[in-house]
């Protein structure tokens, strides 16, 4: 056997009495590429950082070619040959590909342009991509600018590549260019490691799997003797219900909201459904196919320029936010850091954010006690793990911070929902939580619209599926007629469109 | 958790930066006290908190409008305008209640007016604010030219040179007043709320349902109208206008409000952190002119208080005191 490139030999990592990695073993061999899953909070983070010099172990040893090594930084880590890329890939809009791969490359203050480009090209082609690289990195798809990152990596002679969660924010098909990518970097002699909350996706590209369960090693193990029942369990240390359960129907009769041909000049056109109280309706697509923008229209924010819409049986204009929400429509949007949360401020003011007037006395003064004993009753009910309910959102892991987010949203006791991405970068666990709290909001009348990129969890959640493409809606599908790849062939075009009657 | 002992919460609290002000406040105060025996007379408290009346006034407002993530640089010329147009409309004939109706009127009208430009039109308040800083100056001086206007009513200087309730004059008892108003506003009421939930992001206000641009355009306004109403104090208790009336103040103030624990970029800081900047920097100046060090020495011990508390805050108060630092593995 090979000896590994990067070793933890028992690593332990403590700040002050929190253990975040205790007695952390791990070995990467080149040519594999190795999935590492666990919840959120399971330290996941903290072992790339002890991995890339960012943190030191408190006990334990990391072993670089068979020899321990103390690595005191991110440069440190480079010249040794570990490198991490994240989910958010650091590329810099005004300089063009060749020069964000080459940006380290200080030496000098007279480029050889043409050399420059030449290895660039060399590069990109060598992970499998086809990109421009005179071309200005702003107009970059994510994957690119990942591809970008990867490429920058390996002009550094990378031996050990840590991907952390990179096709959280791509769509399917650029998701799949990066797994080829991670692949090909095996089989180049590269070590990747892969963190990914896609369990599926972790079948396709790795070669072994170890889960990681609160700060512990729980299992390693070759990919082939393992399956998703079981990386679950291990994960979470309980049984998970319904992850892959189908939508059972709790469609009513009542039509809540009609639309008709709904049209946003140069956006998206003539989106036309019908969405029954109990229902759920899924809305699916690659990106840039343009469902948040119909959520977009649908709650105000950038009104639609023409066609109907028909709510709780009467015509209604949405032009504002507060419009949509008198009426009963919630927005839970996809960008919890941007557009959901306010991040430093406690879990409290968050929870009553949406529907502060109702917490307001006559003089216009908040009314604490109220305020507090509506975010304990959601903290319980939610089941959102914090130890105060004064604690900053921004503390708490994704899944949390989403139930907040929620949170805010039921406060309003809406009739329609709108989830965008509901379950994006939260680990399974809180997954099925908040497919839980789905399906009990339109069991008990509520009807919400699920936009999600993740197929399984489109014919988990939607009673009906409709399918987009570039702004145009392909299809209506009821979930019988569903499959992954029926929707994947209308989200791509590879199947005309076709109308729902 | 449970067993916390008070010293322990004592210490949490010395640890924020309110506590920092607090202490360094208190130090301030004993050495003052030790160094001159004239210190503590109520004359010479009630003297400390005159001089600088209209700029700790306007500091109040403007700790909302920095949380509001925005800034408010023509609050020095409005003081101007007000105290001129005040002196012009009197020197015109006009009756002068009147006239401190209409110079109320202008403060509102030229704040509504940066709050137009900022929460409708979109502009930065910088620079919104930067163009109205050098309009609301030229206007002050096209009315009163080069002159110096005086001889206002006994009862308009009395107002502001002599104590309205025993010694203590009407304007600190309007700064004390407005304090408290603006507490209650901003730590207990809605419109505090969303002045905090927009500071720090305002689009996930927008996404609430909150409407953004009435919220700025109000805070606009009322710092317009209260940087008229203090431009009427120092017109009344200099007992003459001119041209320069209020000329930069608008920097003392913001330093006030940054030294306060203000975020400059928003979403934090209480009008606690202001008052206490304000009377540090107050005593600092008081205690200094006592041991008669000269102004220009004053301004820059002012001014390095304020670059460290640029600096602290970003060192980490805790770390500062050596406490556990709190990491938080997100994945």
């Amino acid at each position: 056997m090979t000896e590994p490139l990067l070793a933890l030999d028992h690593v332990s990592k403590s700040f002050g009495s929190t253990h975040a990695l205790t007695e952390m073993s791990l070995d990467l061999f080149p040519g594999e590429v190795h999935a590492i899953v666990g919840e959120n909070g399971a330290g996941k983070s903290t072992m790339i950082k002890v991995m890339t010099g960012i943190h030191r172990p408190t006990e334990g040893r990391v072993l670089v070619d068979g020899e321990p090594r103390v690595i005191s930084g991110s440069q440190a880590a480079r010249e040794l040959g570990i490198a991490a890329i994240y989910q958010e890939p650091m590329v810099f809009p005004d300089l063009d590909v060749a020069e964000n791969i080459f940006i380290a490359e200080t030496g000098g203050w007279l480029h050889d342009v043409g050399r420059q480009r030449r290895e660039a090209r060399a590069l990109i082609e060598r992970i499998g991509m086809n990109l421009d690289v005179e071309r200005a990195a702003s107009g970059l798809t994510l994957a690119e600018q990942q591809a970008v990152e990867i490429a920058r990596a390996l002009s550094q002679d990378v031996r050990v590549l840590i991907m952390d969660e990179p096709t959280a924010s791509l769509s399917a098909h650029e998701a799949e260019q990066l797994r080829r990518i991670a692949r090909q970097l095996a089989e180049d002699g590269v070590s990747v490691v892969y963190i990914s909350h896609r369990l599926e996706e972790i079948f396709e590209v790795a070669d072994r799997v170890t889960v990681i369960r609160d700060g512990e090693h729980i299992s390693t193990r070759l990919i082939g003797e393992t399956n998703t029942e079981t990386m679950i369990a291990e994960m979470v240390g309980r049984e998970v219900g319904n992850y892959f359960a189908k939508g059972e129907s709790f469609a009513r009769d009542e039509v809540i909201l009609s639309v008709q041909d709904l049209s946003l000049d140069g956006v998206f056109e003539n989106i036309s459904f019908d969405l029954k109280r109990g229902e759920v309706l899924a809305f699916a697509g690659l990106i840039g196919a343009r469902r948040t923008d119909v959520a977009l229209a649908l709650f105000g924010i950038h009104p639609a320029t023409s066609g109907t819409v028909s709510y709780k049986g009467e015509p209604l204009a949405i032009t504002s936010p507060k419009q949509a929400m008198d009426a009963g429509i919630a927005y839970v949007s996809e960008d919890r850091r941007k557009l959901g949360l306010a991040m430093p401020m406690a879990i409290r003011a968050n929870i009553s954010l949406a529907t502060l007037s109702g917490f307001l006395s006559g003089l216009g003064l908040i009314d604490r006690p109220r305020e507090l004993e509506t975010a304990h009753r959601f903290r319980e009910s939610l089941n959102i793990r914090t130890p105060d309910v004064e604690t900053e959102v921004g503390m708490l892991s994704g899944g949390n911070q989403q139930k907040v987010m929620l949170a805010k949203w039921l406060n309003m006791e809406p009739d329609l929902l709108i989830f965008d991405e509901p379950t994006r970068g939260i680990d399974v666990g809180a997954k099925a939580e908040v497919h839980d709290l789905i399906r009990d909001f339109v069991r008990q009348g509520g009807a919400a619209i699920v936009i999600s990129s993740d197929l399984p969890e489109v014919l988990a959640m939607g009673n009906r599926i409709l399918v987009m493409r570039e702004g145009e809606q392909m299809a209506i599908l009821d979930h019988v007629d569903a499959s992954q790849e029926r929707i994947m062939a209308l989200a791509t075009g590879q199947i005309e469109r076709e109308r729902a009657a | 958790m449970a067993e916390r002992s008070t010293l322990a919460t004592m210490w949490a609290r010395v640890q924020t930066w309110e506590g920092f002000l607090v202490c360094v406040l208190i130090f301030i105060v004993l050495m003052n006290t030790a160094l001159s025996p004239q210190f503590l007379t109520l004359s010479n408290q009630i003297n400390l908190f005159q001089l600088s009346i209209e700029k700790i006034i306007v500091a109040l407002v403007m700790t909302f409008v920095i949380i509001n993530a925005e800034i408010d640089l023509s609050v020095g010329s409005m003081m101007g305008l007000a105290a001129c147009a005040f002196g012009f409309l009197f020197k015109a004939g006009v009756d002068p209640v009147l006239a401190i109706g209409i110079t109320l009127l202008i403060g509102l009208a030229g704040g509504a007016l940066n709050g137009v430009f900022i929460a409708y039109v979109g502009l930065p308040s910088l620079v919104v604010t930067l163009a109205t800083l050098i309009g609301f100056r030229g206007l002050a001086r096209v009315l009163v030219e080069d002159r110096g206007i005086t001889d206002f009513p006994l009862w308009f200087d009395n107002l502001g040179q002599q104590g309205l309730i025993g010694p203590v004059p009407f304007a600190l008892i309007a700064f004390f007043a407005l304090c408290a108003l603006l507490w209650v506003v901003l730590q207990r009421s809605g419109f505090g709320r969303k002045t905090y939930v927009i500071g720090t992001n305002r689009e996930v206000a927008a996404f609430a349902g909150i409407d953004t641009a009435r919220h700025k355009l109000i805070l606009f306004t009322a710092s317009g109208l209260v940087s008229a109403f203090a431009g009427l104090l120092y017109a009344a208790r200099v007992g003459a206008v001119r041209g320069d009336v209020a000329l930069g103040f608008e920097l003392d103030i913001i330093t006030m409000v940054l030294l306060g624990g203000v975020s400059i970029f928003g979403g934090s800081g209480t009008l606690v952190g202001t008052l206490l900047a304000i009377l540090i920097v107050l005593n600092l100046r008081n205690g200094m002119a006592l041991l008669n060090i000269t102004g220009h020495i004053q301004t820059g011990v002012i001014g390095i208080l304020l670059i460290a508390s640029v600096l602290v805050p970003r060192l980490n108060v805790s770390t500062l005191f050596g406490a556990k630092k709190h990491e938080e593995g997100s994945a």
